[in-house]
């Protein structure tokens, strides 16, 4: 790089970095404000008393909290190892020589999925998985399979929930692997294929260096985004039937926008932002780890 | 000639006490005229009802009503947040669980500040033809009315008449014990995808008032007892939790699931038997595009408990909200006036909502032609209806929060009766010692 | 293995290659294709017991959903809010991006790194705390903000991609100009941005959709006036009536724009979605 002036760099980014600080960073520091007191809106009257730690420890103690915590981690590690192994076998078909219409077509309507607005996609699942009319009752009817009650059942929910999830996100990991995939040397490729005629070791030898770094990148961001998982439960379950399906985001919601009790949820979400940090760290180290800054 | 004379000078005094006493919408709206009101609507049939009617109030006073229809789930978040963050609602809809809640944090009217002023209130208000229980529980918090009633509901029970025949019952039973025994296996097929009844039990205020305090009344139990201590782990309150769970055989499976579309839908579509429902859901289940069972649809008062009839109460008051500019409170508590008038409610009757006045259920033709009248009437008559069916004070929206949780998870089996009633009364307890009932400088009001 | 049976392998392997291929497009679709149909049909159709498979199609369910549900209002609503967010987005975020492509600076690797961490932050965090301060702005139920919250993630997609892109643009430009004299603002606005176009359209299409896509904020930010579609699909669900055509009619329009634009830019889809780890 030249050894001319910085100058220019500071205006070029602080309106970006200014902005950012206004509308990222001052509501956090405004949250942890709110977490340090007492602060229900439907109690007007009891005003906003100053209540230290109270609202943290409150976290601490309330097993609702730490057990939607709990089943935001159970939903993401039965959900990203279902996502991971469809879309390696997917990518892995996209990779393959032939056939390249339809791989063509394959590929554009693995975007479907990722496009569609999560609202929708439970709403859709809510729609699909109805008891009485739904469509995925009826196909399972074709194999026999006697009519579930999808939504009703606290473990079925949760995997109705999973099964749309995995609908959604598998394009994801796919076009991910798909692309670790093309990075392998055409020659290695075709020199592997002449020495052994087993998928499965070429793709331990010779193809898995190159999907590692696209694997930790889905692993770090799928759990970030399950973390936010809010739209989709929202429209599909509620969070019922009882908690079932009540994962973290939802939980933190209905704490701040049903109960109104602004302190604690406040406290909640500074906590969770405590993870999201984590996570970033985790993601920055292991996934930008050669990036040339 | 003088009786002539007197006769003459009585009509001209007639005439001008008559004029000082005619009171018409007309010139009471007449300095609002051009005001725009808006309101807090449900998807629900007594709001489809006022719809139609509302035009014919604009035509008559200028004054121009617009709502927002909102999912009930929803009504009391966007209600509060409006309150607290100034929206544009002008006529708030104050669940029955609610007027305790709005009215104590002052986000209310009193409508005496209407009602007093001759110039707002008609004549013919005549606050003592609403039904006393629920002008009460709807309308009053700590003596003070905020609301009129508006849309009136009273547990009822509707059943499938052919179905019950088919099986061999003359009619409906009369005790929840008659429905489990006797109706329940005899209706219930589970491989036809049959069954007898149908509790919607979803989470949210559908399990809480519903489906758990449904439950706790015929059977003696309650939810808290007079010291506002948990009453839950009561031997009556038990026993009608434990009967829930048991009566679950002869439900349709995930019925904790079912919120009022799917329970009402099950019965119009001939799935289940019978189900305890508002009173309010008569009009969907009468109307042959959405129901199958238009024939054989019967209609009664909730079965029996141990404890005689207990049915559901509930329903919505339309009130002023106190944030509003003063044009736009009065214009709003005219609209209320008149849409909650005596002279209204049959229009209002007709139209599919449910009137709170007692005068219009005198008219015999409109008895016979709405079956759901008699068993409604009967069940909000004085000794029968509980007025406190759910408390009313400020607590009970976190309240019901956590029996909507808790009472799913039961019903589910996730935790046992006993275990869950008792923990669910320490979390009760719990909350009402934070609002400082057990201080003994809080009013114990609900 | 014996010749044969390779042999045998290699004639029947396109033809498992074209079934799991025809699995993956079936699968993709079909959910999309439900929601479709299911709009197009009359509201005994959409929750007959027995789901139909073939029915006469009508726009009665469109209709309502536009004329009658305010979903028309709604969608112009998010056409207004995702496009403000995305212009803002582009214009506050490509001189950032450039000057993270050409200049070297101290804590420009924490800055880097901060920017990614706004694409973990989970959007409740953000929400309780911004409605609080949105409520005593009186900002509540207004475009502008979700146009400003929306910069959360907004931001952060246009500076990641077009930081790569800036980088693919020879230096050798930059210096040429320089040499004659150029600012260094008319080196990026007249020279650099035009070459990183490509790059600029990918993650404004990209930011116009994750701004499009959100509820959450639609939902504790806004009210009637400036309801997003998004949220208009979630009003239907009264708990009383659920007219399943509409919200599909809905959720069809909601979707459909969004799958188009991402068809256009799908080679970086990926892209967008992983802020650049990879490509």
């Amino acid at each position: 790089m030249s050894s001319r002036s910085n100058t220019p760099a500071f205006w070029f980014i602080a309106p970006s970095v200014i902005a950012l600080l206004a509308i990222g960073l001052a509501p956090i520091l405004f949250a942890v404000f709110n977490s340090l007191h007492e602060y229900n809106l439907a109690r007007p009257a009891a005003g906003k008393p100053f209540v230290g730690l109270e609202n943290y420890l409150t976290v601490l103690t309330d097993g609702t909290f730490w057990s939607s915590l709990g089943r935001t981690v159970t939903f993401l590690v039965t959900a990203v190892p279902i996502q991971i192994a469809i879309g390696l076998w997917a990518a892995l078909l996209l990779h393959r020589p032939g056939l390249s219409f339809m791989r063509s077509v394959a590929r554009v309507s693995l975007v479907i999925p990722l496009a569609t607005t999560y609202a929708v996609v439970g709403l859709i699942g809510r729609l699909i998985f109805n008891r009485e009319f739904g469509v995925a009752n009826d196909m399972l009817g074709w194999v026999g399979i006697p009519v579930t009650d999808w939504l009703g059942d606290p473990t079925m929910a949760f995997v109705a929930l999973i099964i749309m999830d995995v609908w959604q996100w598998t394009p994801f990991c796919t076009l991910i692997l798909l692309a670790g995939l093309s990075m392998v040397p055409k020659e290695t490729e075709e020199a592997a294929r002449l020495e052994t005629p087993s998928a499965l070791r070429i793709l331990r030898h010779v193809q898995m260096p190159f999907l590692l770094p696209g694997l930790t990148a889905i692993l770090i961001l799928r759990t970030a985004d399950v973390l936010k998982e809010f739209d989709k439960i929202f429209t599909m379950t509620r969070g019922g039937p009882g908690a079932a399906t009540e994962l973290i985001s939802v939980y933190i919601q209905r704490v701040g926008f049903r109960v109104f009790d602004l302190g604690l949820a406040s406290a909640q979400a500074v906590v969770l932002l405590v993870f999201c940090i984590v996570l970033s760290r985790l993601y920055i180290r292991y996934v930008y780890k050669e990036a040339e800054l | 000639m003088r009786a002539y004379a007197t006769a003459l000078a009585a009509a001209a005094a007639m005439t001008v006490s008559g004029q000082a006493l005619a009171w018409s919408l007309e010139e009471a709206a007449a300095p609002y005229e051009g005001t725009s009101i808006k309101a807090v609507f449900l998807d629900r049939p007594g709001y489809k009802a006022a719809a139609e009617l509302v035009p014919e109030f604009e035509e008559r006073t200028g004054i121009d009503v617009t709502w927002e229809t909102l999912p009930y789930e929803n009504s009391r978040e966007r209600q509060v947040l409006n309150f607290v963050g100034g929206g544009d609602i002008d006529v708030a809809l104050v669940d029955v669980v609610w007027i305790g809640e709005f009215a104590a944090n002052g986000w209310l009217t009193p409508l005496s500040e209407f009602y007093d002023d001759p110039a707002l209130a008609d004549p013919d208000l005549a606050l003592d033809d609403f039904f006393p229980v629920l002008l009460d529980s709807f309308g009053t918090w700590d003596g003070v009315v905020y609301g009129l009633p508006f849309d009136n509901y009273s547990g009822l029970m509707f059943y499938n008449q052919c179905m019950l025949e088919e099986a061999g019952f003359d009619g409906p039973p009369e005790t929840w014990t008659e429905l489990m025994t006797e109706y329940g296996p005899a209706l219930t097929d589970a491989d036809a995808n049959q069954y007898a009844f149908a509790l919607q039990s979803r989470r949210g205020e559908t399990q809480s008032a519903d489906s758990f305090m449904r439950v706790l009344w015929p059977f003696g139990g309650s939810l808290l007892d007079e010291d506002f201590r948990s009453n839950l782990t009561s031997e009556e309150s038990l026993r009608g939790l434990q009967f829930r769970q048991d009566l679950m055989e002869y439900m349709p499976p995930g019925i904790v699931d079912y919120d009022h579309a799917e329970a009402v839908d099950a019965l119009a579509q001939g799935q289940v038997a019978m189900i305890t429902e508002w009173s309010a859901f008569y009009p969907t289940l009468a109307d042959a595009d959405q129901s199958t069972i238009v024939d054989c649809l019967g209609v009664t008062t909730e079965p029996e408990g141990p404890a005689g009839l207990k049915p559901a109460l509930g329903g919505f008051s339309l009130a002023v909200n106190s944030g509003s500019s003063t044009d736009e409170q009065i214009a709003s508590w005219l609209f209320i006036q008149w849409i909650t008038g005596q002279e209204m409610a049959r229009d209002f009757v007709e139209a599919g909502g449910v009137s709170g006045r007692m005068g219009v259920y005198e008219d015999e033709a409109l008895l016979e032609a709405y079956s759901y009248i008699p068993p409604m009437v009967q069940s909000w008559e004085a000794d029968t209806a509980v007025a406190s069916f759910r408390p009313r004070f400020p607590e009970w929206p976190e309240l019901s929060e956590i029996i909507a949780l808790d009472g799913t998870r039961m019903m589910l089996g996730e935790v046992d009766v006993e275990e869950g009633a008792a923990d669910l009364g320490d979390k009760v307890e719990e909350v009402l010692d934070d609002a400082g009932y057990y201080d003994g400088d809080k009013p114990l009001l609900k | 293995m014996s010749a044969e049976a390779a042999a045998t392998r290699r004639r029947i392997a396109p033809v498992g290659h074209f079934l799991g291929l025809a699995v993956v497009v079936l699968t993709s679709i079909f959910p999309f294709y439900w929601m479709v149909t299911t709009s197009l049909k009359t509201r005994a159709d959409a929750v007959a017991r027995d789901p139909v498979w073939f029915f006469s199609p009508t726009l009665a369910n469109y209709r309502e959903a536009l004329f009658d549900s305010g979903v028309a209002h709604a969608l112009l609503n998010s056409t207004i809010v995702a496009s403000c967010t995305t212009l803002l987005a582009v214009v506050l975020g490509t001189p950032a991006a450039y000057a993270l492509a050409r200049y070297e600076f101290r804590g420009k690797r924490e800055l880097w790194f901060w920017y990614i961490t706004n694409r973990m932050v989970s959007p409740i965090v953000l929400a309780v705390p911004v409605f609080l301060i949105a409520n005593s702005l009186d900002l509540i139920d207004t475009h502008l903000v979700l146009i400003l919250i929306y910069l959360t993630f907004t931001l952060p997609i246009v500076v990641w991609i077009c930081t790569d892109q800036f980088r693919g643009v020879p230096v050798a430009l930059d210096e040429a100009a320089r040499l004659e004299g150029a600012r260094a603002w008319t080196i990026f606005w007249r020279i650099n941005l035009p070459l990183a176009m490509p790059g600029v359209v990918v993650s404004a299409i990209l930011s116009f959709i994750f701004a499009w896509n959100d509820l959450l904020y639609a939902l504790v930010l806004t009210r009637t006036q400036a309801r997003t579609a998004p949220l208009a699909a979630t009003s239907f669900m009264s708990g009383y009536e659920l007219p399943w055509g509409v919200i599909m009619a809905t959720g069809t329009m909601i979707v459909l724009p969004m799958v188009i634009f991402a068809m256009l830019v799908s080679g970086r889809l990926v892209q967008g979605l992983t802020m650049g780890a990879v490509k």
